[in-house]
């Protein structure tokens, strides 16, 4: 049974992929995508009846992965190398850290640690699991939504020969990667798979091969090989200073925390150039001129989250050190910046990109504060994000294509013109930032978290208040309207587009009702085997609230509020039929002109238009302004955390 | 005691209004309207024509008050102080949200600076939480009140620098000058009524009656300044209140790059100060 479902999760969508890169029929490849997709779906579901477990897979699976993972580490350097007269910088650093990962792989597997076994191959907890899930759920939804909406972009490209093949070969790949490096025990496995997701991520940026396409795949790839020959050095001096490869092993502590923590610190490092945290932002950055599949697929269900993943993964390896602290202060400096650097973007896209970032940093704010609460509002932050996030990238999508715009200015009234994309977008921003919905209740747990370590409660507090500013009026804009009555239609989206949205939508709110059991069943658990000293958790859970040892948010009456708010505007709207609409207030005469927006009347009874749009305030939150000083900051902050681990502190 | 605060808050709401409008008006040289007026005003606007722009602003008013309600509500029964500031967001989002859907010059441009307003204060409020937690080691309401009653001390006198703060943030949250940014009372031709602009007859009524929750609430947050005496709870916020008017009849509007300057530097260095003295007493 185990081994089905293993097989299913990680190998089939491998399979599958190379079906997908021979199928040259787009039909049968759309079959297999929903076929693959639907499996992935169940299966994960399945595994949670599972529950844990543990896996073995013999010595020769082993030395089958040594040597994929030279062919693959050979792969990315060619590949980086082959591509460099686009960016010679990138391409040529990629292949160095390539070729130096080759000389690091070669020496570990096979002088330092030849022949060593590590047992079990795979485990799953309830964060693998819940990890599974979202892969296997939010993921092969975004597959599906690629379907039609690759076909239109190859339309809109006018391309002779069809590039799809390939492109579904790594995105459906990325998902058996993503399942594998989650449900991996031997370092040295997830490590492969690690690889594997940095090679998917170029591709999959690279694909529409224009120049700037192609730098910007170079450039994830110089950074994520980087983070890659960073966590190789760290697994071999977690190998020579504790003798052991399995992540098991290393999180419940048996190993003497001074041992651990420079190891550790490598592979936090990884974690920060995988999750795009400052100064590693623009890699993420660039990779949204990909289709949008791409970028909904990195910035909810893979790539990104596979960073934090490892570093809350090994959060309670490094608990009560100074490392943690920093790992804290570093999140929490990417929120607070990267969140106003959202503020001063009118690109959709960008603004989606920075807030990514920004609520990775505030998941990894939580893993370094590394108590049993913050460890929760982790693990909700990384669900709730995952489910959000990928709606609005399919959302912006769907803009995209139907009005032929990224940008927010040009996003006004599309409630009108597109009311099924406006209204789901606007559930996916709400679910971002507003209670009752989950990612709030993550922020607030991150908050009385972070009431230990008030340096990084100020950061989160800032970066809190800065997210509301984008979403708000972002939200406003798609739900303004003309005051001429419009006949709202339906807008006509291929049903493939149309039931991921749907289908997420629905997740996004379902899952807020559920949350009471989604802690109970997943996160309490992990917490009480990760922290056995630790005292602050959540004491009760459940009866519509949830309750800390400092606080408590009960959220049914919310849920009564929304409720009553929603009848009352039944009722009042229902009774506002027969109100007088008017234009709005132009400052005297009422202009009802033929126009669909209001003008003023001015000199010589002439009319006179005005244009208004949302402050951007590019002179304080521009990239400009913001960015080479974060990055300092953070490199130095990243170099602190370094001496610190180097200390053993 | 939901049904109290529910009924309660803006009664006494309404009628500090109502003294505010007096004392500006005799501050003006104005003999000022009587002090139930804003009472009249708002069983006047419910009985006018309904005008409309569209009927998604209906409901983004509908939603403000709730929301500015669940908040006093949830303050009354002494909860979580963040969650509170966290649902209080909800009705500001929807008031924004509201001024957006239309598209006029004013409310939009009312909206810009009522999204910045919410970006001064917001962080300012949940510092003078976290400030308060630090004290008592709680964030619910209840046991704030709690420890102060039974060891005798006012957060007034380890906290001071913070209450300052929120001398700030109560300006601006309560669009007061030199905060009138995003609207005000007072006649500014440029931006008309801002976010209001396009609200009218029972819909304006409904925010009329929300802000006086949210007055209460704001009025709160000073009351737990000193919870060991309600007597004197009692005198802060009517001597604070007094402060506010007095500001807002004395001080001209400033620009909202003076007032983020102000709250986030000068509202959290304060606050920083306040806090890291704790440490030492």
């Amino acid at each position: 049974m185990l081994d089905t479902l293993l097989l299913i999760l990680i190998a089939l969508p491998f399979i599958a992929g190379f079906i997908c890169l021979a199928l040259k029929n787009h039909s049968a490849r759309a079959v297999v995508v929903v076929l693959v997709s639907i499996v992935l779906m169940i299966t994960s579901v399945v595994l949670l009846g599972q529950g844990n477990f543990e896996y073995t897979l013999g010595g020769q699976w082993n030395t089958l992965i040594t040597y994929l993972d030279f062919a693959l580490l050979a792969y990315i350097a060619f590949q980086a190398f082959y591509h460099r007269k686009y960016h010679s910088l990138f391409a040529y650093s990629a292949v160095i850290f390539a070729i130096a990962s080759i000389v690091m792989v070669y020496y570990f597997d096979f002088v330092m640690a030849h022949g060593i076994e590590v047992e079990p191959t795979f485990f799953a907890d309830q964060l693998s699991i819940i990890m599974v899930l979202i892969i296997s759920i939010v993921g092969s939804l975004i597959c599906i939504f690629g379907i039609p909406y690759m076909k239109d972009h190859e339309h809109h490209l006018h391309l002779e020969i069809t590039r799809q093949p390939r492109f579904f070969l790594y995105l459906v790949l990325f998902l058996g990667a993503m399942n594998g490096l989650v449900l991996a025990n031997n370092i040295v496995w997830l490590l492969f798979f690690w690889e594997i997701t940095t090679l998917c991520s170029f591709m999959l940026i690279g694909h529409d091969k224009t120049e700037i396409a192609t730098v910007n795949a170079l450039r994830a790839i110089s950074m994520n090989m980087l983070g890659g020959v960073g966590f190789t050095a760290g697994v071999m001096i977690l190998f020579s200073n504790a003798h052991t490869l399995s992540l098991i092993d290393i999180i419940n502590s048996n190993h003497a925390p001074s041992l651990l923590i420079l190891p550790l610190s490598l592979m936090v490092f990884a974690g920060l150039t995988k999750a795009a945290q400052v100064p590693f932002q623009s890699w993420l950055l660039g990779a949204m001129v990909a289709p949008t599949p791409v970028s909904a697929l990195l910035h909810s269900s893979t790539m990104v989250k596979a960073g934090v993943y490892l570093i809350v993964r090994l959060a309670p390896a490094y608990a009560d050190t100074w490392l943690s602290t920093m790992v804290a202060i570093l999140g929490g400096l990417t929120f607070v910046i990267t969140s106003a650097l959202a503020v001063g973007q009118s690109n959709g896209k960008k603004v989606l990109a920075y807030s990514t970032i920004a609520n990775l940093g505030l998941i990894i704010a939580c893993a370094g504060i590394n108590t049993p609460l913050a460890y929760a509002g982790a693990i909700f932050l990384i669900i709730f994000h995952a489910v959000s996030k990928a709606l609005l990238f399919l959302c912006v999508g769907t803009i995209e294509h139907g009005i032929g715009s990224r940008d927010i200015e040009d996003m006004h009234g599309l409630v009108d013109k597109m009311p099924l994309t406006a209204v789901i977008s606007v559930i996916g921003m709400l679910t971002m930032f507003l209670p009752p919905f989950g990612m709030l209740i993550g922020k607030w747990t991150a908050m009385e978290a972070a009431s230990v370590l008030p340096i990084v409660l100020l950061l989160m507090i800032l970066g809190s208040a800065i997210t509301i500013v984008f979403w708000v009026r972002w939200a406003g804009i798609l739900m303004s309207t003309s005051s001429k009555p419009v006949k709202r239609v339906i807008e006509n989206i291929a049903f493939l587009t149309k039931t991921p949205l749907v289908v997420l939508a629905a997740l996004a709110i379902i899952l807020n009702v559920i949350i009471f059991q989604v802690y109970n069943l997943m996160i309490s658990p992990l917490a009480k085997v990760y922290y056995t000293k630790a005292a602050d958790t959540f004491t009760q859970v459940g009866n519509g609230a949830l309750v800390n040892t400092v606080g408590s948010f009960t959220l049914w009456p919310i849920f009564a509020t929304v409720i009553v708010v929603i009848l009352f505007s039944i009722y009042a709207v229902g009774k506002a039929k027969n109100s007088v609409v008017t234009a709005p207030y132009m400052c005297g005469e009422t202009a009802d002109n033929d126009e669909d927006r209001p003008r003023f009347r001015a000199i010589a009874d002439g009319w006179v238009d005005y244009s208004h749009s949302n402050y951007y305030l590019n002179r304080v939150f521009g990239e400009e302004v913001l960015t080479n000083g974060s990055n300092i900051i953070s490199i130095i902050a990243i170099l602190v955390m370094f001496i610190v681990a180097y200390m053993g502190l | 005691m939901v049904v109290l605060a529910i009924v309660l808050g803006p009664i006494i709401g309404g009628l500090l209004t109502g003294i505010d409008r007096k004392i500006t008006a005799r501050l003006q040289g104005r003999f000022g309207p009587p002090i139930m007026q804003p009472f009249y005003d708002v069983f006047k606007l419910l009985g006018k024509e309904k005008f409309i722009n569209n009927k998604v602003q209906i409901v983004y008013v509908i939603t403000y008050l709730f929301f500015a309600m669940l908040s006093f509500v949830l303050f009354v029964l002494g909860q979580d102080l963040i969650a509170i500031i966290f649902v209080l967001t909800v009705g500001g989002g929807a008031m924004v949200m509201g001024a957006l859907s239309v598209r006029s010059p004013y409310s939009q441009i009312g909206s810009q600076r009522e999204i910045l307003q919410m970006l001064a204060y917001d962080p300012l409020l949940i510092i003078t939480a976290v400030a308060m937690f630090m004290v008592t080691g709680s964030f619910k309401v209840a046991e704030i009140v709690n420890y102060q009653i039974h060891n005798n001390t006012p957060l007034l006198y380890v906290l001071p620098l913070v209450f300052i703060v929120l001398i700030e943030v109560l300006s601006i949250k309560m669009r007061k000058s030199p905060f009138d940014i995003s609207a005000g009372q007072h006649a500014h031709q440029e931006i008309v009524r801002g976010v209001h602009t396009e609200f009218s007859g029972p819909y304006l009524a409904l925010i009329e009656v929300a802000h006086w929750y949210e007055l209460m609430l704001a009025l709160g947050f000073v009351a737990i300044f000193f919870a060991s005496n309600w007597y004197i709870a009692a005198t802060l916020v009517i001597v604070m209140y007094l402060l506010e008017i007095i500001l807002d009849n004395t001080t001209a509007r400033l620009t909202w790059k003076w007032m983020l300057k102000s709250a986030w530097g000068f509202g959290i260095v304060l606050c920083a100060v306040n806090i890291i003295a704790l440490y030492f007493i």
